[in-house]
């Protein structure tokens, strides 16, 4: 029976697990940036990336248009019965509007924490490993793309950037592990109240809304947006509704499972909202500020 | 120019797996099922095994170089694990017979075995905390269907391709 283990083979196996733990260790590190060769190759897989997704989306795109033109007519029937209600809904809209920029002109405030500059970009990869929640997008910093920049659909937020390179971006979607990982959020009503969402549930499938106010009552089927207060994300961007309400480990504050209002499966084109306001690095950046202990869960 | 055709292969590979990455997850009555691509790494053991282990390897190497560097941002995972089990296939090999089913088999295995491997891992660093059982049902089943699916169809082309390769290289040395 051969060696497995010749004595060159075992020392060169034994190099490589002290490379690999230390690249490893290297690279798990809270890491602002990527470093140069990394960008490097980071732009050149990701060119090659985009000639073969391009295409593919393309096919995908003729496949769901065919699956559309088969549902039209019901959706057409359903559509109809709330035309009339839209209408009425868009001239509400339409005062409210013109109404809020009059008063803004009245009280000579020209900022809006909701302003943002959509750029446009198209998911080249998603991790085909699936371990980490990450996607991989063709605009990168020329584009004018940050760290920590809000990601999102037509339905709703779906995560932010995490990595920059000149021509693509990586972003982790709201529904990762990562404990680091939060978004300043707040639940519509009457009264807006303010939390943050940290967590998903993987067996539920939903995001975990902490830290709201338990003298305030929230309830089931409510909206849940983001708040604008993280410092990076614009305001009013849809992430949700609560699907149940509970206090949280300490009994000290509330907490809430909310439905994503985004679906995070198929991802093609996406939105990366730059928000015209000042940025600073808030809850929704890297400073989790002084409650980074606080994580018993 | 044939002299280029399997890195090539592996290149086309490499980026398809993203791709199909895509279309997973699976929502099948609620229930997410995971779809893990592993074609490059079923490549690179069709090539330990039928043409040469060090040129597998190496191409192991890059790719899970390239892999860690663009997709997990955990750089050493991939570039080590991917070389291994190009080692290990290379070695199983000597003790069996070289039929297409059989190295089906094996490359199946491994890849079963590397995904058991990523799992122990991400779970030991914390980003994942499924348990086996929910591991075993969302992700090692459905994975190892489709990639099974896959070796199926395209195992005897790759076999083709290296073959072809090899014979060429014996023809004319240089």
């Amino acid at each position: 029976m051969p060696h497995f283990f010749s004595n060159k083979r075992l020392i060169l196996l034994l190099v490589g697990v002290i490379f690999l733990v230390a690249l490893i260790s290297f690279s798990l590190r809270d890491r602002d940036n990527a470093s140069l060769p990394e960008q490097i190759i980071k732009d050149v897989v990701g060119f090659g990336q985009s000639i073969f997704s391009k295409p593919t989306q393309y096919i995908t795109g003729v496949f769901d248009n065919v699956d559309a033109l088969l549902n039209t007519y019901d959706e057409n029937k359903r559509l109809k019965d709330r035309l009339e209600e839209f209408a009425k809904l868009q001239a509400e809209v339409n005062d409210l509007a013109s109404e809020n920029s009059r008063l803004r002109d009245i009280v000579d405030k020209q900022d809006d924490l909701r302003d943002y500059e959509p750029i446009q970009a198209t998911v080249i990869a998603r991790n085909p490993d699936q371990w980490e929640e990450k996607v991989i997008l063709d605009k990168g910093e020329v584009h004018g793309v940050k760290k920590n920049m809000a990601i999102l659909t037509a339905q709703g937020l779906i995560g932010k950037v995490v990595l920059t390179t000149p021509f693509t971006s990586t972003v982790e979607l709201l529904s990762t592990q990562n404990p680091n990982y939060r978004v300043s959020a707040m639940v519509t009503g009457e009264k807006e109240v303010f939390g943050l969402i940290e967590g998903y549930d993987d067996e539920r499938k939903e995001l975990i809304l902490k830290r709201i106010d338990s003298n305030i009552k929230i309830e089931k089927g409510q909206k849940i947006m983001s708040s604008g207060l993280g410092g990076i994300f614009p305001k009013g961007i849809l992430i949700g509704e609560i699907t149940e309400v509970s206090t949280d480990d300490f009994g000290l504050t509330k907490m809430a499972y909310i439905k994503p209002a985004a679906d995070f499966a198929l991802l093609d084109h996406v939105m990366i909202a730059k928000r015209t306001m000042t940025t600073v690095d808030g809850t929704d950046g890297d400073n989790s500020g002084t409650d980074e202990d606080e994580d018993a869960s | 120019m044939k002299r280029m055709i399997i890195p090539a292969i592996a290149v086309v590979l490499f980026y398809l797996e993203p791709v199909f990455g895509l279309f997973s997850p699976l929502d099948i009555s609620g229930e997410y099922r995971f779809l893990i691509p592993r074609f490059l790494i079923m490549y690179l053991i069709f090539i330990s095994i039928y043409y040469s282990r060090n040129r597998a390897m190496l191409y192991a190497l890059l790719f899970g170089l390239l892999y860690d560097v663009f997709f997990i941002d955990i750089i050493g995972l991939y570039s080590f694990l991917y070389p291994l089990i190009c080692l290990i296939a290379s070695f199983i090999v000597k003790f069996i017979h070289q039929h297409l089913i059989v190295t089906t088999t094996l490359s199946l295995v491994l890849v079963a075995g590397l995904e058991f491997v990523l799992y122990q891992f991400f779970s030991l660093i914390g980003l994942t905390d499924i348990s086996l059982a929910v591991f075993v049902r969302e992700r090692l089943i459905p994975t190892m269907i489709a990639n099974s699916i896959f070796l199926v169809v395209l195992g005897w082309a790759f076999k083709y391709v290296i073959n072809a390769r090899l014979l060429q290289r014996l023809n004319q040395p240089n």
